[in-house]
């Protein structure tokens, strides 16, 4: 603070600009950053006591059956948004088919031959989208808007569209129905998910590329990184994520059909983006994007509870992703004006 | 640079070879043109009916091509519109919903043009990335789509018009193919000949030295995107005119077959290259493509997974990326040890 009067006066720029530590309060970035966690807690009060039935232990436990598989997703996706490839839209083929394969082969062989191949198939997208993507360097919507297309047609022309029942007594059902007190044994995976993969992006060489890829691609390139694996990576763990989701998500209702994950790219993709991962990549983390779940799913069950149809949903994630970018871009404007 | 080079010294005998040369290397319609030649030949072949009641195949490419069109100007600034599906749906509806048919048409674009406007304000004013802000305008506009129909296909109040609407109208042409060659011959007299389109090459090739030119980045980005949320609209009261009723589930299907037509069209995702030929000569394959496989009894998932494996060998066959591969591939596999 000493030598402020010189700034002034030896330089036209005002002296905001010239020390970055001193910088003003600036709402728009305390709203990036912090604005998730007032939010979340505002929407749940006003939840609570303005919605009938919200704070019902069925209704706590429906929530959290919800958010387990969107929020399982969501955190393995955090991946590719943080390593500035915007999202991984093929999460909808590869959550429904996980699904089926699932329910299906174990009906016919048994479990462990299920999840073999729902693995395979898992590398096998994030393979196709890492090595279109890293190597390839294509762009990451369209090259997922075709894989989902891809994926999709398959398992709907292979499965004939019809819908797959599991038995009323196996260890996926009791998984399924399992619960410690409001919580299901899906949201104690998801949990574990997040911590794991939080730790993978915080504490291993691997989270630290994908951060730094993300936050400067020809830096890191010219650092003497292969960054085709990073890009291969990031989509690996969102296929590994997916496919998990699919799992669980199958395990909850003991049925699978080629249409059950509509809508979840763009629900985990709103969930990244409220919890503050920033688009534009390099800055996120996973225990924010748990947060956005959490704060994704009340929205939408407060939706429902209201009585608000599909439509309205639709129209509420999509304004949810529009603004949060908004906010997001207009904060990284602020910073670096 | 190097072709305008060439193209200048090249003085002595193998000036024309050069020529040749210089001009196929500046067309990007390269990998349409090999598409439609292997459609079109594999086609005639096995399913010759889709040329003989060619009717039905023009129709295919004109609602294709139309949303590509559209697609095109906004691609050659380096930008993306993804919400062209859901602007389709949500203006049929709009136009449905409407008693009075001129009424409900002329507001069905002002729609698609309100639409254009938004995108391109949180792109250009905000600074979202296009590719993120449409993607959340076509969630948005697909819920409001759903909202405003209730959930159901909304009828067409005046059914003879939507009856007359599929007749020839010019010789063997319906309205539909008309509108179709309008919007082309505009879209190609636009961006070759009139200097704002042709400024959006300079916008999509590079935005900072357009800037420093003077060409007024921003208000040719608006342009771009009120094209194509118009052109979008467009498709959708074609739509909603032949079907005599608006879905609000429609589009879905055209998104990835217009896209892949603009992308084997070889119009550059990242701006700059590209042309409305190309999208034409793209949405053609595409619309053989399609319609061979309806008549030939394919379902709708196979043709599904077959339209989507264009769209990623498209997408990743990009000339500039083919380029950078070759590196990518080398390093992938050699690798180099971190200290």
């Amino acid at each position: 603070m000493t030598d402020t009067s010189t700034k002034v006066a030896v330089a036209s720029q005002p002296a905001a600009q010239l020390d970055l530590s001193e910088r003003d309060f600036r709402p728009i970035d305390w709203l990036a950053q912090r604005g998730i966690f007032v939010f979340t807690t505002v929407l749940i009060l006003v939840a609570a006591v303005f919605i009938d039935g919200f704070a019902s232990l069925a209704n706590i436990t429906d929530v959290f059956n919800r958010a387990a598989p969107i929020g399982i997703v969501a955190v393995g996706m955090t991946f590719v948004v943080i390593s500035a490839n915007y999202l991984d839209l093929s999460v909808v083929a590869q959550v429904a088919t996980a699904a089926v394969v699932l329910i299906g082969v174990s009906n016919e062989y048994n479990i462990v031959a299920a999840m073999a191949l729902s693995l395979v198939i898992a590398l096998t997208y994030g393979l196709i989208n890492g090595v279109a993507v890293g190597v390839f360097d294509a762009n990451a919507v369209i090259v997922t808007l075709s894989t989902t297309f891809i994926g999709l047609g398959l398992l709907r022309w292979l499965t004939g569209g019809s819908i797959y029942f599991g038995p009323p007594e196996s260890l996926i059902r009791s998984f399924g129905t399992t619960k410690i007190g409001p919580f299901p044994l899906s949201m104690l995976v998801l949990i574990l998910m997040a911590v794991l993969l939080s730790l993978v992006l915080t504490r291993t060489n691997f989270g630290f590329l994908v951060r730094s890829y993300g936050s400067n691609r020809a830096a890191t390139r010219l650092a003497g990184v292969n960054t085709a694996w990073v890009v291969i990576g990031a989509f690996m763990i969102s296929a590994i994520g997916a496919m998990i989701g699919g799992f669980v998500l199958a395990a909850f209702s003991n049925t699978a059909v080629s249409s059950m994950s509509t809508g979840f790219d763009f629900e985990a993709l709103a969930a990244i983006i409220v919890g503050g991962t920033s688009v534009f990549g390099g800055r996120g983390s996973v225990m924010r994007t748990l947060l956005g779940v959490v704060f994704v799913s009340v929205l939408t069950n407060i939706m429902v509870l209201s009585g608000l149809g599909f439509g309205y949903q639709q129209m509420a994630i999509g304004a949810l992703i529009v603004t949060a970018v908004s906010i997001d871009a207009l904060a990284r404007k602020a910073t670096l004006s | 640079m190097t072709a305008a080079l060439e193209l200048g010294s090249g003085e002595s005998g193998d000036n024309l070879l050069a020529r040749v040369r210089t001009v196929l290397g500046r067309r990007t319609e390269g990998r349409a043109v090999a598409l439609l030649a292997v459609v079109a030949v594999v086609t005639a072949f096995l399913e010759p009916v889709v040329f003989t009641s060619y009717p039905v195949t023009l129709g295919r490419i004109a609602l294709i091509g139309l949303v590509a069109l559209g697609l095109t100007a906004v691609i050659l600034m380096g930008e993306l519109d993804l919400s062209v599906a859901s602007t389709l749906a949500v203006s049929g509806v709009v136009m449905a919903s409407i008693e009075s048919l001129p009424l409900g048409i002329v507001a069905a674009l002002l729609v698609g043009l309100m639409i254009g406007a938004a995108n391109a304000f949180f792109v250009v004013a905000v600074g979202i990335n296009s590719f993120i802000a449409t993607l959340g305008m076509l969630f948005f506009l697909r819920g409001s789509a759903f909202v405003l129909s209730n959930e159901e296909p909304v009828r067409l109040a005046n059914r003879d018009a939507g009856i007359a609407f599929g007749k020839p109208f010019l010789g063997p042409l319906t309205p539909r193919m008309l509108l179709f060659i309008g919007a082309f011959i505009a879209l190609q007299v636009f961006v070759t000949r009139v200097r704002v389109g042709r400024e959006f090459y300079a916008v999509g090739g590079n935005r900072e030295a357009a800037y420093d030119a003077g060409i007024p980045v921003t208000r040719r980005i608006v342009t771009g995107f009120m094209i194509s949320g118009f052109v979008a609209a467009m498709a959708g009261v074609i739509n909603t005119l032949e079907r005599t009723a608006a879905d609000p589930t429609a589009g879905s299907t055209v998104l990835l077959a217009s896209f892949a037509a603009a992308i084997v069209g070889g119009v550059l995702l990242t701006g700059g290259r590209g042309s409305i030929f190309g999208t034409l000569l793209g949405a053609t394959s595409l619309g053989i493509l399609q319609v061979a496989l309806t008549l030939s009894g394919v379902q709708v998932d196979v043709q599904n997974i077959v339209i989507g494996l264009v769209l990623l060998l498209a997408v990743i066959t990009d000339p500039n990326s083919v380029r950078g591969v070759v590196g990518s591939v080398r390093s992938l596999l050699q690798g180099r040890s971190r200290a």
